[in-house]
């Protein structure tokens, strides 16, 4: 197990809190997203995914990337 | 090569053409409309099938519709333009309910019935069906700007539902 210095300096509360609201201004400004481009994300992941989930366990015959454009 | 919108077109046909009463997109392809995009792969359609004398509920009228427009059924999803969609009928009020007071939105200039955040999460919340990829949907909807907290709250409580 590693083991780590005491003393080691800490993120501030500010810190976190900015990095949090970050990440909800991120999350934000994806779901204000056009839906078109909402719908290619869906498609890239799914190329992205299906292969990796594909190494788990073999896929469903309708578990392919949808063969459409958004 | 066929298009989202062409897939929407096809659920407007069915009701048009009455073999649905109604419909609303449901799961995660309705989360795409409300928050983040998520991975997914098929397309959940809560729907109203047409009443008739049966007390058995059967989507065979529906595959035999899809089947005559020349998309195939496997594994209980039509092949629709190239989206492998699931058909749900609606199984209890809270369902019933998501599609009555579902929303008509567009995309690309299609009208598309799209289920709301609050009946999203409350689905989510269904005691039958918490699943832990639900419970994370559930908990992204409940972030989203989109999503009425009075609404979701008098879900709730009306359909006694878990936070």
């Amino acid at each position: 197990m590693a083991s780590f210095p005491k003393g080691r300096p800490r993120p501030s509360p500010d810190l976190l809190e900015a990095l949090r609201a970050g990440k909800v201004a991120l999350r934000r400004q994806r779901e204000r997203s056009e839906l078109r481009e909402k719908i290619r994300i869906v498609l890239e992941l799914q190329r992205l995914c299906l292969p990796l989930i594909e190494r788990r366990r073999p896929l469903a015959d309708w578990e392919r990337p949808w063969a459409i454009t958004p | 090569m066929p298009s989202f919108a062409d897939a929407l077109r096809v659920l407007n046909d069915m009701k048009g053409s009455g073999v649905v009463e109604d419909y609303a997109v449901a799961g995660a392809m309705a989360m795409v409309f409300w928050a983040e995009p998520i991975p997914t792969y098929d397309l959940d359609v809560l729907v109203f099938l047409p009443e008739d004398e049966a007390t058995i509920v059967s989507l065979a009228p529906l595959y035999d519709w899809a089947a005559g427009r020349g998309y195939k059924a496997q594994a209980e999803h039509v092949m629709i333009e190239g989206v492998p969609v699931q058909f749900l009928p609606a199984h209890n009020s809270l369902a019933e309910e998501a599609i009555e007071r579902a929303v008509t939105l567009e995309y690309e200039g299609v009208p598309v019935r799209v289920v709301r955040p609050e009946y999203l999460v409350a689905l989510y919340l269904e005691p039958g069906a918490r699943t832990l990829k639900r419970r994370e949907r559930a908990a992204a909807l409940m972030e989203s700007s989109a999503l009425d907290r009075a609404a979701l709250d008098d879900l709730r409580k009306r359909f006694g539902l878990e936070p």
